[in-house]
């Protein structure tokens, strides 16, 4: 598709790909709620000029989903009451996908720093910690996708 | 049905940026680079020749054609008050009275078109002086922020509760206690918004959008637009945090308004920047105190003058102004106080308007009491649980009626605090921060009680109403519910779901909750009315529901109503099993064949016959107690260990512990997470959030780059544990309990910090506590 | 302006993506000016929403797509960073953890885990930011800088590089290259402190690298530089110099630590007053010192 230089990539996968789990928030790269994955690292599409993207692989929560199917942290998120308002939810997933694969340290504290650049307003953070630690165990006992 | 979760998790969710209709163009407002100053001239012809321009809305085209902002709340003639509200619009009319208020509205094809037309908006100000704080705004001869007012006192009022002067009289001391909140709100991820359309065939103007209160919202925008409320529906999509800072929709008003001029549905939603600037503020309060003790340790009374900072106003953008009131008569708290004489002042500044956030107003009474109680506690040399034991109402006394007029329903304060202090091994605690004391480390144990007021109806404000709910069993067997309780975040959906589940024994995937429309009478969910009011209209719609539902099957199963069930998506006999009917099977025939095969002669002849219950629900309590306008009050007790840094001042918090009485809970998980929400928000407050003007009257932290809110890294773990004394005045015992969290965590950090630097005698007197603070405090202490 | 608005507008200009280095300097002496350099963006974006850059120019060069300029290597006694490299592959980076531990621990308390995977070293000094978090440890690792334009390359000292808070010696058609650090000996010991306003994703208030080596019990080539405490990053060749040749103890440390504070030169502002910044850049000091005494790390 062709793009202009002033769209920024949120803008680009919002306003022409239609593209629902990607939430507009601060667009100052503050608050974390468009992060999607860029060529497999988590970024802020609000900062990102949309011709940058060109010839990249972008993931999005959609991406988690296969056929009506949660991915198994998705599913986590769900089960240990990790979404309130759902803002800041699929820029947070995107996150701690990235940090499942990536985190060789799986303390908390890891966890958390990992976690900085997604403000969340409603749960304290403290069961989407949870939600991660269980999607984890699930990675190491091989049910992951 | 599939839940929120699941659909937003499956990219489904349909927040206001996700919106859109055909043809739909966008609105974009632009705003004072003034905090004060007067519109000498205003010329947007330029603008309107601008490519995808499709109008352009001045301040004075309001004053034209709409009504001026309604005043939601009115203290006028009510004796012993004096009370004004301005004469406002949405857009600036010849004068600007805070950054960034807005000016004009620019309608485009597109956002960036509207923005680029605001370069052909030609406006000149001439400036005025702003007035910044409260209290220099008392002075006379300053600047005026409504000239016709003569001075800037909003609203003026003595509360005297109980006997004050009795009180004063019995005392074996008077402390003096000043205390300063910071300025601060909520600001969710979401900022603002709406999408609005005229729809000629049925003469209706729909708006979709981040609507907290959608029925108080039609009622706002047919008032504004004087059109009937009968042509108007409010509908509120997915929102993304509220928090009350959604409550308010005096922007959206103007959207409402475009869409009626181009006849095109328009869409606004706010950047983050312009919801700090012209969002609802909150908190900024100065209390100036004398308290009367024993020397025992009893809190007599209190006398205090109360400063709020209402920015430009309380009246009318948004409802807050009884917030006044609860933040004065929720003082006494959880104890028994004698007497209470508070002056307040409500002064109004060049800042955003006073607004609704977490807490409201009942947050400030508790938050300074419990200030107190740690000053009386240093000062008597008593343990700070023993001193709260002491003052406590106790078990036996509810209902109780406060000093305030407020009647407590239930609780149980003594065993909240105990199971608190055990939790958090508060003797281990202090034996370790002798020890560290030693190596120069300065750990702090802080202690806070609150009582949550919840299910506000305050007289003379516009959101004191009764609630209904509206549940449905479908043609199809599905079991909708119609409730004003919208999704903030907050659970309403789940334990709306759980609910009507454990009543009518349908499965929580058989049950859809509808979208929250102003079609459902309701004021929506703030002062945690979720719990008080929705829930129970919800419990007694359901009940009717049931009572109809039973006498069908017991006349079709030919069996006693004692011996019918409702489990699992059935309904059957417990007598004969076999007996049974789904809600499916139920709905076809008294749907479609209530004769030969169906309903009873009897039920078809009382015209029994819909399996669609409306209820309504108003608060038991306040109808007998007139005074009393909260219903139920819920109870927590925070304690909290920290760190202080005294070389940085920053704080650490090591350990945190939350016991919580909500009375009946419906999922505990819910209010886990409403829990763990509100500490941290309180956190925030404690430690760093501040909304700060500078001396121009501009906002200098209105982003999250400088309003600084806790991260994953500044949160702590936290315990919770919960306690049940249900309430005696709501349909299922529920409390509302979504505010105190918020209001003892602030509390609770800045009495351990206190409590962490006593070798430097330091009395903490404001908020937020911030590092720079905390290190300034220590070097000008005498220890330091 | 006569108004506020929420969120300016990206510029409607001209966007160009080189993909090799001599193809861009090219294209920049072509344009002669009135272009911006943009690699990660998580600078020039937000200032552009925020109205702090005026859109006064007409091309956008991205420099992200010229993979000559993404790398982290080893030549002789210099570590060399391309400029477009990400500050997340620096951080990880086994050549920096293992030789120039404080710049990896400064990079990693830079913005968010979203900033650091897309922001660069070039962008984050470029930006010229008083508090850019890589210039301290780099400063005191006497690094450089090389410039190039299609005429010619130069190589600048890092304390010449700044002129001011968003100013560096980087002339039209020029751009930042690569950053050439001179391998530390071994022995030294180094620390990276950093004092924000909460615990995370925090702007400095004020910020302090150290490095130094302890020799016979006497500190020995002292290096400490702050950020956020002046116009542009600095060294404090005062302190340092009290400090060199000393012994290790007190109250030299706190002296030194004092004399530091007495150099900077802070402002006040929303974040921060200037008395509590040099207050803390006593205080940062004399930590990071003391943490290159002893093998545990302090906190900041």
């Amino acid at each position: 598709m062709e793009v202009e230089p002033q769209e920024t990539f949120l803008d680009v996968l919002k306003n022409r790909l239609k593209i629902k789990s990607v939430h507009r928030g601060c667009e100052e790269g503050e608050c974390g709620a468009c992060t999607v994955l860029l060529n497999g690292r988590p970024v802020c599409s609000c900062l990102i000029l949309s011709p940058q993207v060109d010839g990249g692989e972008v993931l999005t929560l959609e991406g988690l989903n296969q056929n009506g199917e949660f991915h198994p942290l998705l599913t986590a998120f769900m089960e240990n009451y990790a979404i309130q308002c759902g803002y800041c939810t699929p820029g947070m997933v995107m996150t701690a996908y990235y940090l499942l694969h990536h985190l060789t340290d799986f303390s908390d504290e890891s966890i958390r720093k990992g976690l900085e650049g997604n403000l969340c307003r409603c749960t304290g953070y403290i069961n989407i910690l949870k939600a991660i630690k269980a999607a984890k165990k699930e990675k190491d006992s091989g049910c992951w996708w | 049905m599939i839940t929120r979760e699941r659909r937003i998790l499956s990219g489904k969710g349909r927040f206001i940026d996700d919106l859109e209709l055909p043809s739909m163009v966008h609105c974009v407002f632009i705003g004072s680079p003034y905090a004060h100053a007067r519109i000498r001239k205003m010329d947007v012809s330029k603008a309107l020749k601008n490519p995808g321009v499709l109008t352009v809305i001045t301040g004075e085209e309001l004053r034209q054609h709409t009504a001026p902002l309604p005043a939601t709340s009115d203290f006028s003639g009510r004796p012993g008050w004096h009370w004004r509200a301005p004469e406002i619009y949405p857009l600036a009319v010849g004068k600007v009275r805070f950054h960034g208020e807005p000016v004009a509205a620019i309608v485009a094809e597109t956002p960036r078109q509207a923005l680029e037309a605001a370069g052909g908006i030609e406006i000149e100000y001439d400036p005025l002086p702003p007035v910044m704080d409260a209290v220099s705004a008392m002075e006379k001869n300053g600047p005026l922020v409504y000239e016709e007012w003569g001075d800037n006192v909003q609203l003026h009022t003595v509360f005297n509760f109980g006997d004050v002067e009795r009180a004063f009289r019995e005392a074996d001391r008077v402390l003096k206690f000043p205390w300063h909140e910071n300025r601060t709100s909520g600001f969710p991820l979401e900022a603002r918004g709406c999408l609005s359309m005229y729809e000629p065939m049925t003469e209706t103007l729909h708006t979709w959008g981040s609507y907290q209160c959608p029925f108080r919202a039609q009622h706002y925008i047919s008032h504004v637009l004087r059109l009937p409320q009968t042509s108007v529906r409010v509908t509120a999509s997915d929102i993304g945090g509220g928090f009350g800072n959604k409550i308010n929709i005096w922007k959206y008003t103007v959207v409402c308004l475009a869409a009626m001029l181009t006849g095109r549905p328009v869409k606004w939603h706010e950047s983050t920047r312009e919801f700090f600037l012209t969002g609802p503020h909150q908190r900024d309060v100065v209390w100036d105190s004398e308290v009367a003790i024993k020397n025992d340790g009893r809190v007599l009374g209190i006398k205090a003058r109360f400063i709020q900072d209402l920015g430009v106003e309380i009246s009318n953008r948004d409802y807050s102004a009884p917030s006044i009131q609860a933040a004065c008569s929720s003082v006494p708290n959880a104890y028994r106080l004698q007497g209470l004489k508070v002056e307040a002042y409500g002064i109004v500044t060049n800042k955003s308007f006073y607004g609704a956030y977490r807490g409201f107003g009942k947050d400030k009474g508790a938050k300074f009491m419990e200030r107190i109680m740690d000053l009386v506690s240093r000062e008597c040399n008593l343990n700070p649980a023993e001193l709260r034991l002491k003052n406590f109402i106790q078990p036996q006394e509810f209902p109780y009626k406060q000093i305030s007029g407020l009647v407590y329903d239930s609780g149980n304060y003594p065993a909240v605090l105990q199971e608190a202090l055990k939790a958090a091994e508060v003797d281990s605690w202090k034996a370790k921060q002798e020890e560290l004391r030693k190596e120069g480390k300065h750990i702090g144990i802080g202690m806070a009680f609150v009582v949550e007021p919840a299910g506000i109806a305050a007289p003379n404000a516009r959101f004191s109403g009764l609630v209904q709910a509206r549940v449905r069993v479908t043609p199809d067997g599905l079991v909708e519910i119609y409730s004003d309780r919208t999704e903030i975040g907050q659970g309403a959906e789940m334990t709306n779901t759980l609910v009507v589940s454990q009543i009518l024994g349908a499965k929580p995937e058989d049950i859809v909750v509808k979208p929250v429309t102003s079609d459902i009478i309701g004021m929506g969910p703030i002062s945690s009315r979720g719990a008080v009011y929705s829930v129970s209209a919800l419990a007694r719609a359901a009940k009717g529901l049931k009572e109809i539902i039973v006498k069908y099957a017991s006349a079709f199963f030919k069996d006693r109503p004692e011996n019918i069930r409702l489990e699992n998506g059935a309904i059957y006999s417990s007598k004969n099993p076999e007996n049974r009917l789904t809600y499916k099977e139920l709905a076809d025939r008294m749907y479609f064949r209530p004769g030969a095969r169906g309903l009873p002669q009897e039920m078809q002849l009382n015209h029994e016959t819909l399996l669609d219950v409306s209820a309504s629900w108003f608060s038991p309590n306040s109808a007998e107690n007139p005074t009393s306008t909260y219903t139920t009050f819920s109870s927590s007790a925070d304690i909290a260990v920290v760190e202080v840094d005294t070389e940085t001042g920053a704080t650490r918090i090591l350990k945190y512990v939350h016991v919580h009485d909500a009375g009946k809970i419906i999922s505990r998980e819910i209010v886990d997470g409403q829990i763990y929400g509100g500490i941290v928000q309180g956190i925030g407050e404690a430690l760093s959030e501040e909304l700060i003007y500078n001396e121009q009257g501009e906002l200098s932290s209105g982003s999250y780059a400088d309003f600084v809110m806790p991260t994953a890294v500044d949160a702590p773990d936290i315990v919770i544990k919960h306690l049940e004394t249900p309430s005696p005045y709501t349909e299922l015992g529920t409390k509302g309990m979504g505010e105190s969290p918020i209001i003892g965590s602030k509390a609770v950090i800045i009495s351990a910090i206190e409590d962490a630097l006593s070798p430097f005698h330091i009395l903490i007197t404001e908020a937020p506590a911030t590092r720079e603070k905390v290190r300034r405090w220590i070097r000008h202490s005498t220890a330091g | 302006m006569s108004f506020f608005i929420g969120s300016r507008t990206i510029p409607e200009v001209e966007y160009h993506r080189p993909k090799e280095l001599a193809a861009a300097l090219v294209l920049l002496r072509e344009l002669k000016g009135g272009y911006k350099l943009i690699a990660g963006g998580t600078d020039l974006i937000p200032a552009i929403r925020r109205g702090a850059l005026s859109p006064d120019f007409s091309h956008w060069v991205d420099l992200r797509s010229i993979k000559e300029l993404d790398y982290i290597r080893q030549e002789d006694s210099l570590i060399c960073i391309g400029a477009v490299t990400r500050l997340a592959d620096i951080e990880a980076s086994p050549i920096i953890r293992k030789d120039v531990p404080h710049l990896a621990e400064a990079v990693g308390q830079i913005g968010s885990l979203q900033i650091r995977s897309q922001g660069t070293i070039g962008g984050n000094l470029s930006n010229a930011s008083p508090a850019a978090d890589t210039a301290p440890p780099l400063l005191t690792l006497e690094a450089k800088i090389l410039l190039k334009s299609i005429d010619r390359q130069r190589v600048v000292p890092l304390d010449q590089f700044f002129l001011g808070p968003g100013k560096t010696v980087l002339s039209v058609g020029e751009i930042l290259a690569e950053i050439q650090i001179p391998i530390p000996r071994a022995e030294e010991k180094y620390c990276f402190l950093k004092l924000g306003r909460r615990n995370a994703f925090t702007l400095a208030i004020v910020s302090v690298a150290t490095r130094l080596k302890i020799q016979n019990g006497v500190f020995q080539g002292v290096r400490i530089a702050l950020g956020a405490v002046a116009p542009v990053p600095i060294r404090v060749p005062k302190a340092e110099g009290f400090l060199t040749g000393q012994r290790v103890g007190e109250p030299t440390i706190t002296n030194g630590a004092r004399i530091a504070s007495d150099e900077v030169q802070p402002i006040s502002d929303v974040r921060a007053s200037a008395a509590y910044r040099k207050d803390m850049s006593y205080v940062l000091t004399r930590r990071a010192i003391l943490s290159c005494m002893t093998p545990k790390p302090a906190q900041p």
